[in-house]
């Protein structure tokens, strides 16, 4: 062995990795070389170093174990719904195919970013792009429909993602707020409809959505949706809520108090 | 313990369809693709978000996995692509969040350790933060990690000559660096 060889065995010899014939070879040549021999000790020291080094690095954040056993309940369960003849599932079991989806929409949207796939064509990239914003679509619409409160939490979380012009998430939203059991999650989606607060249609929707509600706290929460929305034109509709007796008192107040802000 | 047979066999199974023993895989190594990543990008959050993608990836082409292939090496070229990925997304913004900074009190030198080794070490690791992504890259794989050679050369795409070559003036980069250090705090 010379000194070349030696260079280039000596990280393996440090970890231990060489044949036992080339560690003795190594060990021969720097017993009998005092250049290689000092190398190999300056080395080692920085090699033993190195390795005490990920002890002192952070580990992951709990919720990366959270977020993955999640993720991979989901495609479980999305295969399980899939497997039969997914075209035919996807009419009775689409949301369960949206989770699998979810998967395949991340690593698409991973590969679809801007600058990451400079192989692609613009109108390939356009194309993902649009499925990806279909997955998340999915994604939400049927976590909404779930039967465990915390599911459908997590779908009105998944609105956010959506466009502001995506009709069938803001129809999702509407009709969570209007009819979910949970009040957790009608407020929740009460709060997901400031992203399609710009379009007459939501804040129809949401002033409509107030004689409806049993809870105050929801009632309350869609009044002052108006209120962040600017939605001045709805006054007329606010004074009616406000001389509303069958409402809660604090709700026509809250009404009074709107009126009074867009009102200016 | 040679832990890579055990991984392929079930990634094997995952390609086949029994998705959930990724689990096991992912309890085996998302720690160290943390480290991988959090030594490359300096970014703890960017670092679980790659995490998280990678185990995606993994899914999304299970069925593209070769049992005869080196789940080690596959699970690295992956994460690679995604880390590549994201830099490439990232470009531009200010990142560089320590990270060894949650740790460092831990860190501190115990009763078995002098103060002057924790400072050897403290020196160390800003050595190897002074180093090239690339020349970093690979002492994290080989030490980190404890990859060998062979399947370095798989997951570079290179000959284990070359990976001799680069890891051999890694290291001898990593002197200098730290050499460098010493010189400045003693000056």
């Amino acid at each position: 062995m010379n000194c070349e060889e030696a260079k280039l065995d000596l990280p393996e010899y440090l970890s231990h990795s060489l044949t036992e014939a080339r560690e003795l070879e190594f060990a021969a040549h720097i017993a009998g070389c005092e250049a290689c021999r000092a190398e190999t000790e300056r080395l080692g020291t920085l090699w033993k170093g190195l390795a005490l080094l990920p002890g002192m690095m952070a580990a992951p954040g709990d919720n990366v174990r959270e977020r993955f056993y999640e993720s991979l309940a989901a495609y479980k369960h999305g295969m399980a719904s899939a497997r039969p003849s997914w075209r035919e599932k996807l009419a009775a079991f689409w949301p369960a195919v949206a989770f699998a989806m979810l998967a395949v929409g991340v690593g698409i949207g991973y590969m679809v970013r801007p600058g990451a796939a400079p192989q692609a064509n613009g109108s390939e990239v356009a194309q993902l792009r649009g499925e990806v914003s279909s997955m998340r679509q999915m994604v939400a619409l049927s976590l909404m429909q779930q039967q465990s409160a915390g599911e459908r939490l997590r779908g009105v979380s998944w609105a956010y993602r959506a466009a502001p012009s995506d009709t069938e998430v803001l129809s999702a939203l509407l009709e969570t707020v209007n009819n979910d059991a949970s009040v957790n999650v009608r407020m929740a989606a009460v709060d997901a409809l400031h992203t399609f607060g710009s379009s007459p249609v939501t804040r129809t929707a949401i002033v409509q959505s107030i004689p409806k509600q049993t809870s105050p706290l929801v009632q309350i929460a869609l009044i002052d949706l108006l209120v962040d929305l600017k939605a001045a034109e709805m006054a007329t509709e606010l004074r009616k809520l406000a001389a509303d007796a069958s409402l809660d008192a604090g709700v026509r107040e809250r009404a009074t108090w709107a009126i009074g802000r867009l009102v200016q | 313990m040679n832990v890579n047979a055990n991984d392929n066999e079930l990634m094997a199974q995952v390609g086949a369809g029994q998705v959930q023993k990724l689990a096991v895989l992912f309890e085996r190594h998302h720690r160290g693709l943390f480290r991988y990543f959090v030594s490359l990008n300096r970014n703890r959050e960017a670092s679980e978000d790659l995490v998280q993608d990678v185990f995606f990836r993994m899914l999304r082409y299970r069925a593209s996995y070769d049992p005869k292939q080196s789940f080690t090496a596959w699970m690295y070229q992956i994460a690679r692509n995604a880390n590549v990925d994201q830099t490439q997304k990232r470009r531009g913004e200010v990142i560089g969040i320590d990270e060894f900074a949650e740790r460092r009190a831990d860190a501190a030198p115990g009763p078995e350790e002098s103060a002057a080794r924790g400072q050897d070490l403290t020196l160390l690791r800003q050595a190897l933060d002074r180093l090239p992504p690339d020349k970093r890259e690979l002492l994290v794989l080989s030490r980190f990690e404890g990859i060998k050679h062979e399947e370095l050369a798989r997951i570079l795409n290179c000959e284990v000559g070359t990976v001799k070559v680069r890891v051999y003036r890694a290291m001898r980069a990593l002197e200098q660096a730290y050499t460098a250090l010493i010189g400045e705090k003693t000056a």
